[in-house]
């Protein structure tokens, strides 16, 4: 069995070993696809949608997330279409109406070409991107902390709210965070919040080069696998 | 499925429930348990039996779940917490479920939960403080054409009105406390 096969994206053919997720590749090849709740060396959930990409099948294109896509053999991938941009917005518009209080957040919604946010801000402390619960279950191996509850109610929690004593406080979980990373100009009190948008200056050569990763320093504070 | 078990609601003596229910449910997990050990799949099956025997599902028994299913305690509370076929409170003797569909809606089953939570004083989801009551909402229980439906311990009650409604909830009442009674 060949471990290697060639795909297109963007049009430009790559090789990638079979295993690997097409968010792997295009980072490897430095063809920018922003992420949020992609950690290398976790498996991938397809959380925050960010990573969504078109997947040309029979003249057909599908939309889907590229970090839970594997890739196969003469696989056609559009990353940067007008379709996939205009998703990727509101996405990342969403994200940061529910959470602004991040800068990993609103460096996201900077890059997703957010610019002006027309949902009401929520302030929540938590964008439900599971990095926190995949990184216990998979690197530790505890499962000291899950997703709890559905729909609206779902959050991230202890079994019954109370720290089992499995949990050995490693502060592992907080660290991925993308919530710790306050803003530059500190937190935002509830009824302050608003969209960043300071560090624009750093997609100037993104915008010439759109769909090439520049190494934007915005990819620090989301922990974009480039700088991982 | 699960329709079916939320209307399956079975008849739960309140009185001394605590000292009964512990006693019970560790006999009776054992018999839940016995030949589905260290079949992760199971989980929602276990739980189903646990939602039956107890009318909820306890702390003790998910954590006893977890140890013999070999599931982390985490993910069978994940899985209680995310269905709603699963409580994870105590309910009441008597469970009211008032259907709030389109239909039911459109015929007034607003009204009913008002009526409802006005004469028990409790909100939907919640159980009288004297513990016979549980007050229940649904989205739909496919029984349209009968609407405003009401469900009083799996009996169906169709085309309610407030008026009957209360005359319902007090016959139920002294009949609890002629039981009780003559008990």
């Amino acid at each position: 069995m060949q471990n290697y096969v060639t795909l297109t994206i963007d049009g430009a053919p790559v090789r990638a070993s079979r295993a690997d997720s097409v968010l792997d590749v295009a980072i490897e090849y430095g063809i920018c696809i922003p992420h949020l709740c992609h950690v290398p060396t976790i498996s991938d959930l397809g959380a925050c949608r960010l990573c969504i990409v078109e997947h040309v099948q029979n003249g057909r294109s599908k939309v889907t997330t590229s970090c839970t896509l594997r890739v196969q053999e003469d696989m056609v991938i559009r990353t940067n279409t007008d379709k996939i941009r205009k998703l990727r917005r509101n996405i990342a518009e969403l994200l940061v109406a529910e959470a602004p209080n991040s800068r990993a957040v609103q460096d996201i919604a900077l890059r997703c070409g957010v610019k002006q946010v027309r949902y009401p801000f929520r302030n929540k402390t938590c964008t439900l991107c599971g990095r926190c619960v995949r990184l216990c279950a998979e690197l530790w191996g505890a499962r000291a902390i899950g997703f709890v509850g559905r729909g609206k109610d779902r959050r991230v929690d202890f079994p019954f709210g109370v720290r089992p004593d499995f949990c050995k406080e490693c502060n592992s979980c907080i660290d991925l965070c993308p919530m710790t990373i306050t803003p530059c100009d500190g937190p935002m009190k509830t009824g302050e919040e608003r969209l960043c948008g300071k560090c624009e200056g750093q997609l100037l050569m993104n915008e010439n080069f759109p769909d090439f990763c520049v190494w934007c320093a915005l990819g620090e504070g989301f922990g974009c696998a480039r700088h991982a | 499925m699960i329709i079916t078990s939320l209307l399956q609601v079975k008849h739960r003596d309140h009185t001394g429930l605590h000292m009964r229910e512990l006693t019970m449910s560790v006999k009776s997990l054992d018999v839940i348990v016995e030949g589905r050990r260290s079949q992760p799949q199971q989980l929602i099956e276990v739980l189903q039996d646990v939602q039956d025997l107890c009318g909820y599902i306890p702390r003790e028994s998910m954590i006893t779940v977890s140890k013999e299913l070999g599931v982390p305690l985490i993910e069978v509370y994940r899985v209680a917490s995310f269905y709603k076929a699963f409580s994870l409170v105590p309910s009441g003797k008597h469970v009211i479920t008032v259907c709030l569909g389109t239909a039911c809606h459109v015929r007034g089953a607003r009204r009913m939960v008002d009526q409802v939570a006005g004469q028990l004083g409790v909100s939907p989801g919640g159980t009288t403080s004297d513990g016979l009551f549980t007050v229940e909402c649904v989205n739909c229980l496919g029984a349209c054409a009968l609407g405003p439906v009401v469900v009083l311990d799996g009996v169906y009650y169709d085309k309610m009105t407030p008026r009957k409604l209360s005359r319902l909830i007090d016959s139920v009442r002294a009949a609890d406390s002629e039981g009780r009674a003559n008990a």
